[in-house]
Order: structure tokens, then C-alpha cells, then sequence
């Protein structure tokens, strides 16, 4: 009898044990009770203005009650969406950055959403902003925010020191040395390897193009003439200490901004508000202008950052999801949340109600912020592609050009070595890829 | 500890062979003290002053890092504490059941597969975390129980070495005569091991539950692998988060380290509590057992 | 209570088969192991296998065009053969290898030095020493991370501040060759102190008599700590150094925190890293699964190796 009893209670621990579980685990992926009460929708997002969009669209859409995780930054929930559609256990809408979302395409996370798309939504972005999110005819995401490619500078010290804002990336280079002759523990910028984006976008600048599509052929290009003219250049300004090797915000860094030795950040629209973050003290000193040009008089620059909102295919209610996805990124009210909260809409509507919107924290005295900010979204280079293995690439590149500094070989090296992995990994996954 | 004085304790040694072991052993305890005593000075500075006064001078801000970490996120940093005491609390405490009972079972008791069990659970302590850790994610969510309290509690329970280790404090603890008068006296198997069996273990039943208290603690790539929702997050792998926001959100530096200081003030408090009573000389006396 | 440390438990073991059969009942033990083996089952041994499953596997393009989507196939070894020609990985397990060089035999020396001294009548603070080496034990891999690598950023660290006020510059903790050392240091200060509560609690259970036999013999402290304590205290050595190699093998946290604080650690620095990369940077798994069982596969040779060797020295060294 005891025994009998004791077995019991044993499996009972067992048992125990899993039920802990059933208590705790009644949350994953999307309620199947489409049919009698209202929907519920589990959304992905970072960034402050998320909570209070989620807000207000619960507050306007009563049947369709959305819940907001926060899953991490870029690159950390992109990793877990991609683990958690394997799994099964995705949510119904999440954010992706624009670079990412080729991946999460091919990688059967992002749904075709064209079906609940209509012609008044699509008119409410730019056709360089709606390219980002539509390959091959099919629309695969709602942009919610840009960032176009900006230069954002410590403008007291450049005046201090009597050097003008560079408006080509030739006059960048005489303004770097010009800097460290007049101070020499100071640089005009720093290079560093992470920065894939930002590398990236100066390659478009210069007419790179490093994926193309024809047909169903993939055409990698990073290694292409315009990116290596790129390398070379950074690799001049490295060679001859114009420009120090340096990651990003990182306590050294920030150290520097703060104490006037770096002064500027080649970047996007979306900087002032993190040179913010660290060096508050620097308000009233930084500004923005445009990005340098490769030719004098050009004006286009490419989008560095950014981010879409997309239906997962685990999700079933993709109807109510896309709705969703559409309303926080072109609504009114949208736009005025991402505006409060320091995001550059990706909407004509949030963009136009920007220039009427207070300059950034960290710049006060440039009244006319907003206003270059929409010359200069205006000026996007339309029609940038990212490949199926960004992710790859961007791991790839980030080792390679780490090393590269390191070692003291040359940066278009490294750009060699990406190019080959990543044509590696498209071939070996069955992509068809010309050479 | 009931061990007699012993001879060379009261022995009288030349000043030099009492100042070298000494000195030595004090600049030991130094090196371990000393990044201790920096996150508790740079939790008093401001961010300002965080990386411009001497690292060793203390800061003005210490209030005020205080406040921003309990505010951050909404108090994020509450429910993290929270977790992490309900994940390494809960979790040793059902450990320390499941691995007592395999223990003793394994060493009072000789029964067909009684050898394959013992060495199968001890090739357990072998595998890498991260060898688990992906599977474990994929057939969790396959049940459904991926990203919530359970995914995170369940894996720790069975702990491979703690099963050993009370296999070991059983055998050396609990008299087979003692058991044998027992069952003479008609107590049944279950009634034996919680009335002779579970206090004769205790002190080593402690061991283990310190072990995988702080071994839980500890963890970060299980939850962090499991858990997508940050109110669900463990001390560590929030503050992981807070160092390793992306490019477009600056590291909150000030915050992370005053979150350190808080957050290992009570485990060392606990485990100086509690050491008085670990058995750790019975982990390597059955090693070869 | 009294210490039965170096009673060797094979005896206690043996005397644990019960002489008859009583009318006890025969399901008893296996109600006591059911949890654990349960537990073991959906935990370890499923996923384990799963994971087997999954490094056959491969994600490849099955409905072919430029957006085409990927699904898992049967691929036989292929993850295994990229896995191991990928000159990263394996240069990995180079770095590895300079790390464990460092970390193990200076966490056991300091562990085993500090335990001896404790134990030693001459040394004074030892419940304050003891109880100091102690604390990091209690500190996670993240938070230790955190702190350490303040201490080496030139910027907050006070070991480059004294340095530097000495006219010697910088000290380049985070830069090669630097960085295998303070990533080591990272775990050596973690790991120390459980250690050497380990050997310590050994070294108390050695009958006093042993002392006053070498004494007598004429031996001085450092003799008897050589040729008596040591040899006596192998078991508890044995123990934590295979822990210390199975703990080297699987370095993660430490390098992983330390990230963004430097470039010279790479986002394939250990295999662990390797893994997580392909794991959830690159998103596949399958060649993740197949890496991971690659490295279990070596812990399992080495800690059996490493038991092997030790154990016949073990031996040796009591008789």
C-alpha cells in the first residue's frame, strides 16, 4: 500500500513538474478563436515608440487587441523570429529592418501580404520607400520608419578649428587632415569595422550594387568596382591616421564625442537622437548637413537603418495583421507617436507633419532640420536591393574587416572575402547565382 | 567543524614563514575583491562622471542611478530580480526532490539497470549547454511551452551532477543497518527515506541545492535562447540587454552596472549564510565511487 | 559532524547490496530514479538525439526562383564536412586551446595554493581570505564580464591609470595577444575560489596523524604540503580539473559580453560562438546541431582521456 502510495506521490512530481509548465505556457503564438470574440494579435517590436502605438490602436480597434514584446534590438529579434518560425511559435506581426527582410523572406518568416494591400495605402509612401518592402511584385511589409544617410557634426569645434563642413567625400578627406593638423588628438570621424550599413550605403552612394535580381538569378556584387573604390578610400584615410579605427559607441568613443575629438558621425537621419543618449552635454553644439557626394552637385544618398513591419506566415489572422501593420504606420495618429518618440516616418504623411515638428534635442539651434530632412529623404537612391543572406553577409563582412585592420592587410581584401562566402552560402543553399 | 586542534595549528613558526603564506593569501582575497569594490564605487557615479573622475573615486550620483534603474522600462529591472529568485529558487528547490530521491534510490538499492542509469545520467554532466539548448527551444515551443516560466524551469530540474552528488552523500550517510532495522520494523520504503533517508542527506542535500541555486543564477544562454518576452527575463540576461543595445540605441552603461552591484549583493549574502553548511568534501571524496 | 572524506566510498557502495530479499517491493527503486529519469529523458536525451537528427538536415531552396523558399532536407554529412574544413572553426578551437592553457592550470594552481595555505597553521585571516576568495562564485558570468571589462578599458581601468602616471603607457588588455589572457583571467577569478573550497574541505579531512608521522620524519611545511597533502588531495584535483576542461570547452558568456567592448574578439572566436552564429545569426541550425555534436563528442574523448590518465596517478600516488 505505501509503496503504492509513494508511487503515486512520485509520479505525481513528474507530472507536477509538466503541469508548472501548462500554467505558465499558455501564451505561444496566435489564439485560434477566430470565430467568437475579438482577435488577438502578438506584435514584435524595440524602440519607445512602440508601446504607445500599440496603445492607440487598441484603444481605435476594440475586436483586434494586440499585444506588444519586446524581443530585443535589431539583430537579436530578428535572430529569434527566425528561431521561433521554426518553432512554430512566432507572432502574428513583428518589425524587420529593411536589410533583413530579404532573409526573412526566403526564410519562410515574412507573408506575402499583397492580397490585403490596396492602392490607398501604397500612396501614402514614396516609390523608393515602398521598394524596400516589394520584391518581385509582391508586397512583403509596411515601412514604418527611414533613414536616409546624413552627416551630423560637432559644429562649434569645426568652426573653432577653421574647418568648413565637407560637402564631397574628396573635401571629407582634406577636412580630416585639416582637423589633425589643427588638433591632434582630435579626428574629424572615426572607421569602424561593424558598421555594415553604413558601408553599404556609401557603396550605393557611389553606384554599388551588391544584390541584384534578374529573373531568377542572383547577381552579388559586393565586391564590385564602385564598393572597392569605397575601401580604397577609407583605406587612404586609415593609411594616413586622417581618420582613427574606432567602434561605435563604446565608452572610449563616447569619451571622445563628449570631450570634442570626435567630430562628426557619417550616419543617417536617426543620429541625433543617439549622440543624445550619450553625450547630452553636447546640445547646441552638433548640426546636420547633408551627406558628402562622390561627384560635386550630386545630392542622392542611400538609407541606412530602417525598419518595415511584416505579417509572419505563422500567423492566423494575417488579414487583421496586415490591417494593423497599415494603421500604425500611416495613420495620424501614428505619425505623431513616431514623431514625439524621435523616429523619422517612412509615411508622406509623418514626413510632411515633421517639418513643422521641433528640431532634435541635441540640435536646438538648427531650425530648419526637418526641412533638410525631407530634401534629403527626397534624394533616396530608389530601388535598393538586399539579398536572401544579409545576415550572412553582414557577419561575414564585420570578421573580415575586423581582421583586415588588425592584420594591416587592405580593407578591399576583406571585401573579396565576403563576396566569396557569400556567394558560397547562396549557392550551397540552391540559389542560382551568376558569376 | 569537529575536527581536534591540531598539532601544527598551535605550532610556533619563525616571523617569515608566518607573513609570506599570510601575504600571499591576502593578495588572493584582493584580487577577488577588488572588481567587487569598482562596481560598487562606479555605481555611485553619475553617467557624466562614469568615465571622466578616477575609476576608484566614488560619484555623486549613486540616488540617482537607484531611481533610473528601478524606472527603466517600467520597473523592468524588479520583475528581472524576480525572475531570476523564482528560476534559481523554485528550480533547486524541485532539483534537490528529484535528485535526493534518484540518489538515494541509486545507492541504497540494487536493481536491473541500476548501472545504466547511474552512468547514463553521469555522461549528462558532458554535453554542452548550447548542444540542448536549440533542441530543447525547438521541442518546447512543438508543446508550446517555449518563451514562458516553465521552458526555463523544466531543463534545470534534472541536474546530472547534483544526482551523483547526492548519490554519493547517500552512500556515505545512510547506514544500510539503520534502513534494514527500519524495514524490520515494518516502515515502508517511502516513509524510510523521508524519515531516516532525507535527514541523514541534508547537509548534502543543501550542497546541491546551493550548487543549482547558484548554477540557475548563473545561467544566461538557456533563458536567453527560450525567452523572447523581457518581462520574463533572468537578472543576467536583462542585463546583457542593457550592454548590448544596437547601433541607433546607446548602451545604458550607468544603469547596467548599478544593476550589477544590486543584483549580487543578495547571492553573496546567501551563500555566506549558507556555506556553513555545504558538504563539498564528500563532491571529490566519491569520485572515485 | 565528521569528515569521511578520504574513506573510500567503494566500500559504502558495496555494502549497499542488500543481503536478501525481503518482502520489500521490487518497484520501489524505480519509483525513487522515475523523476529523474523522466526528466532526463525529455530533456537530455531527447534533444540530444534530436539534435543528431538535425545535422543530416540542411535548409535548401526547394521551390526554386530569387524569393524561393527554404525547407529542410536529408543531407547526409555535409553540415560535418563544411563544419569541419570551415578554417574558422577550427581555428576556434586553436584559440580555445590558448585559452584553456592559461585558465585551467592557473585556476587549479591558484585553487590548490590558496587551499593549502588555508590550511596551514601560520597563515592568518583565513576566515577573511577565505570567505573574499569565495565571493566570485557567487557573481554570474555576465555581471564578472561587466566588471572586468571595465577595468580593462583604457578609459576606466586602473591597473592602464597607474601605468600610465608611471609614463609606461596603456596597458592593451583588449588587443591581441592581450585578450586570450583577460578573457581568461575573467573565468580564473570566477573559478578559483569554488576550487579551492573543494580541495580545502579535502585537505581538512586528512587524519592530523599523516602530519606527525612526516614531522617526525623531519619534514618541514613545504615537504609535508608536497609530498603528503598533494598526493592526498589528486581525487579532489581530478574532479576539478576535468570540470575546468569541460567548463574551457564550452566558454561563451565571457568572450560573448566582452564583444562589444573590443574588435579582437571575433563573432567566431570559441566553437560555442561559432555555433550560436550559425545557430541564430545565420539561421542554420542543422549545421549548429552538427557542430554541437562535434564539440560533445570531443568533451566526452578528452574528459575520459583526462580520467584515464589521472586515474592511474590517483592510484599511484595512495599506494
Amino acid at each position: 500500500m505505501r509503496s503504492r502510495a509513494f508511487a503515486a506521490t512520485s509520479a505525481l512530481i513528474a507530472v507536477g513538474a509538466l503541469l508548472v509548465g501548462c500554467s505558465g505556457g499558455s501564451e505561444s503564438g496566435s489564439d485560434d478563436d477566430a470565430s467568437s470574440g475579438p482577435v488577438t494579435l502578438e506584435y514584435w517590436a524595440w524602440g519607445t515608440a512602440q508601446a504607445p502605438m500599440v496603445e492607440a490602436w487598441n484603444e481605435a480597434h476594440p475586436d483586434i487587441q494586440v499585444k506588444h514584446t519586446d524581443a530585443g534590438g535589431g539583430s537579436d529579434s530578428s535572430a529569434k523570429l527566425l528561431t521561433a518560425t521554426r518553432a512554430d511559435n512566432a507572432p502574428d506581426v513583428s518589425v524587420v529592418e529593411y536589410q533583413t527582410l530579404p532573409a526573412m523572406i526566403v526564410g519562410d518568416v515574412a507573408a506575402d501580404i499583397t492580397e490585403y494591400v490596396d492602392d490607398d495605402l501604397k500612396s501614402q509612401f514614396t516609390d523608393a520607400t515602398w521598394g524596400l518592402t516589394t520584391f518581385n511584385d509582391a508586397i512583403y511589409g509596411v515601412p514604418q520608419d527611414v533613414g536616409p544617410m546624413a552627416f551630423i557634426y560637432n559644429q562649434a569645434r569645426l568652426d573653432e578649428l577653421g574647418v568648413p563642413v565637407p560637402t564631397t567625400w574628396a573635401e571629407f578627406k582634406t577636412a580630416s587632415a585639416a582637423v589633425r593638423a589643427a588638433d591632434p588628438t582630435t579626428y574629424l570621424a572615426t572607421f569602424n569595422t561593424t558598421e555594415f550599413g553604413f558601408f553599404a550605403g556609401m557603396a550605393q552612394q557611389a553606384g554599388g550594387e551588391w544584390w541584384s535580381v534578374d529573373g531568377e538569378t542572383w547577381t552579388v556584387g559586393i565586391d564590385d568596382e564602385a564598393s572597392m573604390e569605397v575601401a580604397d578610400y577609407w583605406q587612404d584615410l586609415i593609411d594616413n591616421d586622417l581618420v582613427k579605427v574606432e567602434d561605435l559607441l563604446t565608452p572610449q568613443w563616447n569619451q571622445e564625442v563628449n570631450a570634442g575629438q570626435v567630430l562628426s558621425w557619417p550616419s543617417a537621419l536617426w543620429a541625433p537622437g543617439v549622440i543624445y543618449g550619450v553625450a547630452e552635454g553636447m546640445a547646441g553644439q552638433w548640426a546636420m548637413a547633408p551627406l558628402p557626394q562622390w561627384t560635386p552637385g550630386d545630392s542622392k544618398v542611400a538609407y541606412q537603418g530602417g525598419s518595415a513591419v511584416v505579417v509572419t506566415t505563422s500567423s492566423k489572422h494575417p488579414k487583421e495583421a496586415a490591417e494593423f501593420a497599415a494603421w500604425i504606420n500611416s495613420s495620424d495618429e501614428g505619425a505623431d507617436i513616431q514623431l514625439e518618440t524621435g523616429q523619422y516616418p517612412a509615411s508622406t504623411l509623418g514626413q510632411t507633419k515633421a517639418e513643422t515638428s521641433d528640431p532634435p534635442l541635441l540640435m536646438p539651434q538648427q531650425t530648419d532640420f526637418w526641412q533638410l530632412a525631407s530634401e534629403i529623404a527626397g534624394n533616396t537612391i530608389p530601388n535598393i536591393s538586399w539579398g536572401p543572406n544579409v545576415n550572412v553577409a553582414q557577419s561575414a563582412f564585420q570578421d573580415a574587416m575586423a581582421k583586415a585592420v588588425k592584420d594591416g592587410t587592405p580593407l578591399s581584401e576583406a571585401l573579396t572575402a565576403t563576396q566569396e562566402v557569400v556567394v558560397e552560402d547562396m549557392k550551397t543553399t540552391g540559389f542560382d547565382v551568376s558569376e | 567543524m569537529a575536527r581536534p586542534t591540531l598539532a601544527h595549528d598551535t605550532e610556533r613558526t619563525p616571523f617569515m614563514s608566518k607573513a609570506l603564506p599570510t601575504a600571499v593569501i591576502l593578495i588572493g582575497a584582493l584580487y577577488c575583491l577588488v572588481p567587487v569594490a569598482w562596481v560598487l564605487v562606479a555605481s555611485t557615479k553619475s553617467r557624466s562622471e562614469l568615465f571622466t573622475t578616477f575609476t576608484f573615486a566614488p560619484g555623486t550620483g549613486f540616488i540617482e542611478n537607484l531611481k533610473d534603474l528601478f524606472a527603466y522600462g517600467g520597473g523592468q529591472y524588479v520583475s528581472w530580480a524576480f525572475n531570476s529568485l523564482l528560476y534559481a529558487g523554485v528550480g533547486a528547490v524541485l532539483s534537490v526532490v528529484v535528485s535526493a530521491m534518484a540518489g538515494y534510490g541509486l545507492a541504497k538499492y540494487q536493481f536491473r539497470g541500476r548501472n545504466l542509469i547511474f552512468y547514463a545520467i553521469l555522461a549528462g554532466v558532458l554535453i554542452p549547454g548550447i548542444t540542448l539548448a536549440i533542441p530543447q527551444y525547438l521541442l518546447m515551443s512543438q508543446i508550446g511551452f517555449a518563451g514562458s516560466y516553465a521552458s526555463v524551469l523544466l531543463p534545470v530540474i534534472v541536474s546530472p551532477f547534483g544526482i551523483y552528488l547526492c548519490r554519493v552523500f547517500a552512500a556515505a550517510s545512510v547506514p544500510v543497518e539503520t534502513i534494514e532495522a527500519a524495514r524490520l520494523d515494518g516502515a515502508g520504503e517511502a516513509r524510510i527515506f523521508t524519515n531516516i533517508g532525507v535527514p541523514m542527506m541534508l547537509p548534502g542535500m543543501v550542497t546541491v541545492f546551493m550548487l543549482q541555486f547558484v548554477g540557475i543564477w548563473n545561467n544566461f544562454l538557456l533563458p536567453f535562447i527560450m525567452l523572447s518576452d523581457q518581462d520574463k527575463y533572468p537578472i543576467t540576461v536583462g542585463l546583457y540587454t542593457l550592454l548590448s543595445k544596437g547601433s541607433g540605441e546607446p548602451a545604458l552603461y550607468s544603469i547596467a552596472i548599478i544593476g550589477a552591484a544590486v543584483s549580487i549583493i543578495p547571492l553573496v549574502a546567501l551563500l555566506l549564510f549558507l556555506q556553513r553548511f555545504w558538504r563539498l568534501d564528500l563532491i571529490s571524496g566519491g569520485l572515485k565511487g | 559532524m565528521t569528515t569521511t572524506t578520504t574513506t573510500p566510498t567503494t566500500t559504502s557502495t558495496g555494502s549497499t547490496r542488500t543481503p536478501k530479499k525481503r518482502t520489500r517491493s521490487p518497484i520501489a527503486p524505480y519509483v525513487f530514479v522515475a523523476p529523474a529519469v523522466v526528466l532526463y529523458i525529455a530533456f537530455l536525451l531527447v534533444p540530444m538525439l534530436y539534435s543528431i537528427y538535425l545535422s543530416f538536415r540542411g535548409m535548401r531552396l526547394v521551390s526554386g526562383g530569387a524569393f524561393g523558399k527554404r525547407k529542410s532536407v536529408f543531407i547526409g554529412f555535409e553540415n560535418y564536412i563544411s563544419a569541419l574544413t570551415d578554417p574558422e572553426f577550427i581555428a576556434g578551437f586553436g584559440r580555445l586551446a590558448i585559452y584553456g592553457a592559461i585558465a585551467i592550470p592557473l585556476t587549479l594552481g591558484l585553487a590548490l595554493l590558496f587551499a593549502l595555505l588555508l590550511d596551514l597553521g601560520a597563515t592568518r585571516a583565513k576566515r577573511f581570505s577565505r570567505t573574499s576568495i569565495f565571493i566570485p562564485y557567487a557573481v554570474p558570468g555576465v555581471v564578472a564580464t561587466l566588471m572586468w571589462g571595465f577595468m580593462y578599458l583604457p578609459l576606466t581601468s586602473p591597473f592602464s591609470y597607474i601605468t600610465r602616471e608611471l609614463g609606461w603607457g596603456t596597458i592593451p588588455f583588449l588587443e591581441d595577444p592581450w585578450i586570450f589572457g583577460s578573457v581568461a583571467n575573467i573565468a580564473i577569478w570566477g573559478g578559483v575560489g569554488f576550487n579551492m573550497i573543494i580541495i580545502y574541505t579535502s585537505l581538512r579531512g586528512i587524519p592530523s596523524e599523516l602530519y606527525d608521522a612526516a614531522r617526525i620524519d623531519g619534514a618541514n611545511e613545504w615537504q609535508i604540503a608536497m609530498r603528503v597533502k598533494v598526493p592526498l588531495v589528486t581525487p579532489a584535483l581530478v574532479l576539478t580539473g576535468l570540470f575546468a576542461v569541460i567548463g574551457t570547452l564550452q566558454v561563451y558568456g565571457e568572450p560573448t559580453t566582452l564583444r562589444p567592448m573590443t574588435s579582437a574578439i571575433s563573432q567566431t572566436w570559441v566553437p560555442l560562438m561559432t555555433i550560436y552564429r550559425d545557430a541564430f545569426v545565420r539561421d542554420d541550425l542543422p549545421r549548429a546541431a552538427a557542430s554541437s555534436v562535434f564539440l560533445a563528442v570531443i568533451t566526452v574523448v578528452l574528459s575520459v582521456i583526462l580520467l584515464r590518465l589521472t586515474q592511474k596517478r590517483a592510484f599511484g600516488g595512495e599506494s
